[in-house]
């Protein structure tokens, strides 16, 4: 039997590393392949709380502010986060519905509430284990968190609708644009290799 | 900067890598058919390496959304009502239509999200399954590379249901304008999510851990 508390893995093609500390703002790559190992950004856990909390706030305002308004001869039509899935429910479609509501709304507000459960775990030394389940969970859901598609999706049917009829722009737009940027920057910060290793129970090694 | 170490995987070194947290653990001495091995740091289960039904599973997930395919693209995805007379689109229908008033940037990020995307998704997995199967040596590094992008972009896809979803949800004036969804959106999320399952089985180990075994064998 070896010893491999001191290697790491490469995620993507799995040869092993001797861990090295790294110096602040560096990065190991994987020699074989080129993916990334691990990094050293400091004071990474206290820039993500700051962009959770901040996405909760914006999430708030997204669900509950209307995202766009569309005026047709005196008759206006008003158009919620919810309301896409909405459509998919009345017309039949729900399997659909349900995976709209589970893309824009569920998993982009659980991967926000497990970050900011697993950061006020490392910052406080709560005990890990319920931090560990909502961790392994967010980063196995992360992929089907789209809300970053359906900005793009707003955008495409708002060139369409633009010669159709009067296009209102609802206050939650900007919020969630802000949403969008704030969750991107949190995941593009978010450095999984510390945080595991923080979150793992034998070796509550402080980083950085 | 890239800490040394002699070349190995974890495979080799007799360990098991979670795939989750990236965590590594000796596989028990024994280990029952029915029982499951979970991850001493996250909690994710592991599969043993002569365990790994990852190429099986793709194909299956891989065969059903080339099937769907054909719906996802020849049924109409939604209907424009005006005045009472209704205007179905297909996925391709609808890109022409934004070509022909003249939003041709829109058309190209349309036509690469719902047509090429799906489409180089289900080629590129087929190609990395076979080269797979056939244990080939050939240029490893760039299909992980090819691997990889498969995976993340296959998301983008969804943009198209999420238009869907918008216009069915915003124009609803009744007998003067009125969207309705129609069965090819189902059939094309389904394409979606059935190829970014496939994706995620498909273990992008298996491109360097084949290699590794052939080169033992020689």
């Amino acid at each position: 039997m070896i010893d491999y508390s001191s290697c790491v893995a490469c995620q993507e093609c799995g040869q092993l590393h001797r861990y090295n500390p790294v110096a602040p703002g560096k990065t190991a790559t994987c020699q074989r392949c080129g993916s990334v190992l691990y990094r050293n950004r400091p004071h990474m856990l206290e820039s993500v709380l700051a962009l959770t909390l901040a996405g909760l706030v914006l999430f708030i305002l997204s669900n509950w502010l209307p995202l766009l308004g569309l005026r047709a001869q005196s008759i206006e039509q008003e158009f919620h986060l919810l309301g896409a899935s909405i459509a998919f429910w009345d017309g039949g479609y729900h399997v659909l519905a349900a995976l709209i509501v589970l893309n824009t709304i569920v998993f982009p507000l659980f991967e926000l509430l497990a970050l900011l459960i697993v950061l006020l775990t490392i910052r406080y030394r709560w005990e890990p284990s319920l931090a560990i389940v909502l961790f392994r969970w967010m980063r196995e859901l992360k992929p089907w968190g789209m809300l970053e598609v359906f900005m793009l999706g707003i955008l495409v049917a708002m060139v369409k609708l633009g010669d159709m009829a009067t296009l209102i722009m609802g206050t939650a737009l900007w919020s969630f644009a802000g949403l969008v940027v704030t969750m991107t920057a949190a995941t593009s910060l978010l450095e999984p290799f510390v945080v595991w290793r923080e979150l793992g129970r034998d070796k509550r090694v402080p980083t950085n | 900067m890239y800490p040394q170490t002699k070349p190995q995987t974890a495979r080799e070194a007799g360990l098991i890598q979670c795939r989750t947290c990236a965590g590594l653990s000796h596989p028990p001495a024994v280990l029952g058919k029915h029982e499951v091995m979970r991850c001493p740091r996250c909690g994710a289960k592991l599969r043993l390496h002569e365990h790994n039904n990852s190429i099986e599973v793709t194909w299956a997930l891989l065969i059903a959304s080339a099937l769907l395919y054909i719906p996802a693209n020849t049924l109409p995805v939604m209907s424009y009502y005006s005045l009472g007379a209704g205007q179905p689109d297909t996925i391709l229908s609808g890109v022409f239509r934004l070509l022909g008033s003249g939003q041709w940037p829109l058309a190209l990020i349309v036509f690469a999200a719902s047509i090429v995307v799906p489409l180089m998704k289900l080629i590129t997995l087929t190609f990395l399954l076979i080269s797979i199967q056939r244990k080939s040596h050939w240029r490893q590094l760039d299909r992980m590379r090819l691997y990889k992008i498969t995976e993340h972009v296959g998301r983008w896809s969804m943009v198209d249901v999420f238009v869907i979803a918008i216009l069915t949800g915003l124009v609803q004036f009744g007998n003067m304008a009125r969207v309705e969804a129609n069965s090819g959106s189902f059939s094309f999320a389904a394409v979606v999510v059935l190829t970014m399952f496939a994706a995620k089985t498909l273990d992008g180990h298996l491109i360097w851990d084949i290699t590794r075994q052939e080169e033992r064998d020689k």
